[in-house]
């Protein structure tokens, strides 16, 4: 009997368990304006996806800079709660229940999202990705996706990494969460650029994009191949930067026994660049907001755009070319 | 005689809730070993004569899980759950970082002390919300250190404005990353903070007060117990407890990520606690389970990493691991496997015979 009564009483407090973080979940999301009366100025609404490292608060800073009071705009910034679809979700379906005029949209995940857009379709509010595609990718559910190309990015750091070991090496990968669209598409790039070299892929793990869990997965791999790893390719520069330090502890030197290439082009990264920590950054231009409002105007405009606008980014390969951004470098 | 006592001695330590956790241990190593024999190898680094190697991996990776699995043995005890360690973690590691960036001066250990003193004191306070909550106002815990689970990470943001924040300092990265007498100063950190705590309340009758709370708060209270303020204190230690695994954790990198760090780390802690026999319901406590715990789950983090199993299989890898080690403690399923056995009956010797081919195994 008396289980029985606790087991209902866990049942309760799971259920107002559940119920605060759908609580919190709403608040973040309307929390931010709440002015219906905001004249004739454009609402937007934004799913972010929140504090993740340097290179999401440049891209986020720079969109909320962008879609601005003075230029017509009232953004409504929702950034995921720790990185969770299901607040993402929320925040987006909150918008379309408001009549927000656009939904801008980065998505922590890539699956998962068909029913969101087709609710936003039906209500007629036009939705643009931001950075994030997702998958399966229908560009009939929305505007457009507005991002650097994650292949191409990644491809050229793979053939970075072929013409600086023409005689192959070992090399590990420190991948983001398994399952998100950025993962797959770097993955992807770096494959296709090193098919058929001599480089050995040893290991692949996924560190989170966060430094601590890269320098603790190095650390483990390095000791499961007696330190015989030349390359190590980071599909971010926080994970980059943990690599080296553990590179480092064990006993090596970064740069020289083991190159380490990086993917964002964060302040952090390119000082660690100019150091000689780091061997190659590749950037993914956060800086889009421009972009953003010209195919949100363009839009409500009625025009129709093209369905990916590839944002450019540019390579860094060496100490002098990082010391040459680094006096400027906003993020 | 002496063959009855190792028996008796045996069985005493199977029917120990963290026997088997030790055993899980000891299989994840075998498992390692057999994919590379050299894999318990520990080498002194002819530099600076620290060890290297593994296992000193294994107890570097463990001291922040070591901290807030024993804290949160004593909250479980109490009857109680303790949600909110990881956001501690991360406003702990948030404020040690902002205020080592503000001052700068990457040598002073001044700095770094202030830093962890200032980082220790916030958390207390969390911990002293959270024991207030519960303890006073009579909130159930898990509502009450939820919603501390929600707002910690809210307030990391806001001491860090949002970013990551990174700071230089030596005697603070130190405590991560640096050796005495050849092993991980933050491993012994964290033992002797351990047996600090393990001493404190096994000697005297707080841990015995504990337990009386857990078991029944109002019997308690009328055989002379304040159950409000050993809440409290229960509450305010393992928030201090998160504190310091917030400054370790961040102390590895220098860098507080404040969506990553301690996240889910609650978990990890609620877990260590399970595997190390202590019940949910409350009502008792082991601080040795708990270190078991601990160690087993960062001893399954590096297996993970070290077999290279696949990122999308790693979350069964673990799960399966756990579910195995939770059949073997379940009474009721070693019952069935001892019933099986019995009938034969007829050299007692043979039992614990088997047992300890098991142990070997």
């Amino acid at each position: 009997m008396s289980v029985q009564r606790r087991f209902t009483k866990f049942l309760g407090l799971a259920a107002v368990g559940a119920l605060t973080v759908g609580l919190a979940a709403c608040s973040s999301s309307g929390g931010s304006g709440d002015n219906a009366d905001a004249g004739d100025l454009t609402t937007v609404g934004f799913v972010a996806v929140g504090p993740e490292g340097a290179w999401r608060e440049a891209n986020e800073k720079n969109i909320q800079e962008t879609f601005t009071e003075d230029a017509g705009f009232e953004l409504k910034y929702a950034p995921a709660t720790n990185l969770d679809q299901k607040s993402q979700i929320d925040a987006f379906t909150s918008f379309v229940d408001e009549g927000v005029d656009v939904i801008l949209l980065s998505a922590t995940e890539a699956s998962g999202w068909e029913d969101s857009l087709a609710r936003a379709q039906e209500a007629e509010i036009p939705v643009i990705l931001l950075d994030r595609g997702i998958d399966p990718d229908d560009p009939s559910l929305y505007i457009t996706r507005i991002a650097p190309d994650n292949v191409e990015v990644a491809s050229a750091v793979g053939d970075w990494a072929v013409e600086q070991f023409p005689d192959g090496g070992n090399y590990i990968t420190l991948e983001g969460p398994a399952g998100v669209g950025v993962v797959n598409e770097r993955n992807e790039g770096w494959d296709s650029a090193v098919d058929g070299s001599d480089l050995v892929e040893v290991a692949a793990q996924t560190a989170n994009w966060s430094a601590e869990e890269g320098k603790s997965v190095t650390e483990t791999l390095l000791k499961a191949n007696n330190n015989n790893i030349q390359l190590i390719f980071a599909q971010n520069d926080e994970m980059g930067l943990g690599a080296a330090q553990a590179v480092e502890e064990a006993g090596l030197t970064p740069g020289v026994d083991v190159k380490i290439a990086t993917i964002d082009g964060t302040l952090a990264a390119m000082e660690a660049l100019a150091d000689g920590q780091l061997s190659f950054v590749h950037e993914y231009n956060p800086l889009f907001g421009e972009t953003a409002l010209d195919v949100v105007n363009k839009t409500l405009a009625g025009e129709s755009v093209e369905s990916y606008i590839i944002v450019p980014s540019e390579a860094f390969d060496s100490a002098e070319a990082a010391q040459a951004v680094l006096a400027d470098r906003q993020y | 005689m002496s063959n009855a006592a190792r028996t008796n001695w045996l069985r005493e330590l199977i029917r120990k809730p963290f026997f088997w956790g030790v055993i899980a241990i000891f299989a994840l190593l075998a498992l390692n070993v057999l994919k590379d024999p050299n894999y318990l190898a520990i080498t002194v680094n002819p530099v600076n004569g620290n060890l290297v190697g593994n296992v000193i991996d294994i107890l570097r990776a463990s001291a922040p899980i070591l901290m807030i699995a024993v804290g949160m043995s004593l909250v479980i005890a109490t009857g109680g759950i303790d949600l909110s360690v990881g956001s501690v973690m991360a406003v702990s590691g948030a404020v040690a970082m902002v205020f080592m960036k503000d001052a700068g001066q990457s040598g002073s250990v001044g700095v770094a002390l202030g830093a962890i003193g200032l980082a220790l004191l916030v958390s207390a306070l969390l911990g002293a919300i959270n024991g207030v909550l519960v303890a006073y106002i009579g909130l159930q815990p898990f509502i009450s250190t939820l919603i501390m689970m929600l707002a910690g990470r809210g307030i990391a943001k806001v001491i860090t404005e949002g970013q990551n924040t990174s700071a230089t300092n030596d005697p603070f990265r130190w405590i991560a990353n640096g050796f005495v007498i050849g092993l991980p100063v933050v491993f012994l950190l964290a033992i002797a903070i351990v047996i600090v705590v393990g001493l404190v309340v096994r000697r005297s009758a707080l841990g015995l007060m504990i337990e009386a709370i857990g078991i029944n708060p109002k019997a308690s209270r009328m055989a002379g117990i304040k159950p409000s303020g050993l809440l409290l204190t229960v509450y305010i230690l393992s928030a201090v407890l998160a504190g310091v695994a917030g400054i370790m954790s961040v102390g590895t990198v220098m860098t507080v990520d404040v969506s990553r760090t301690g996240y889910q780390m609650e978990l990890d802690a609620i877990l260590a606690v399970v595997i190390g026999g202590t019940s949910l319901a409350g009502g008792k406590f082991s601080i040795g389970g708990a270190v078991v715990g601990a160690l087993l789950i960062a001893t399954l983090d590096k297996t993970i990493v070290f077999l290279g199993i696949s990122s999308s299989a790693t979350p069964a890898f673990k799960a399966i691991v756990i579910v195995v080690l939770c059949l073997l403690q379940s009474d009721r399923v070693r019952s069935w496997f001892v019933q099986r056995r019995k009938p034969p009956q007829l050299r007692p010797e043979s039992l614990p015979a088997k047992p300890k081919q098991e142990v070997a195994a």
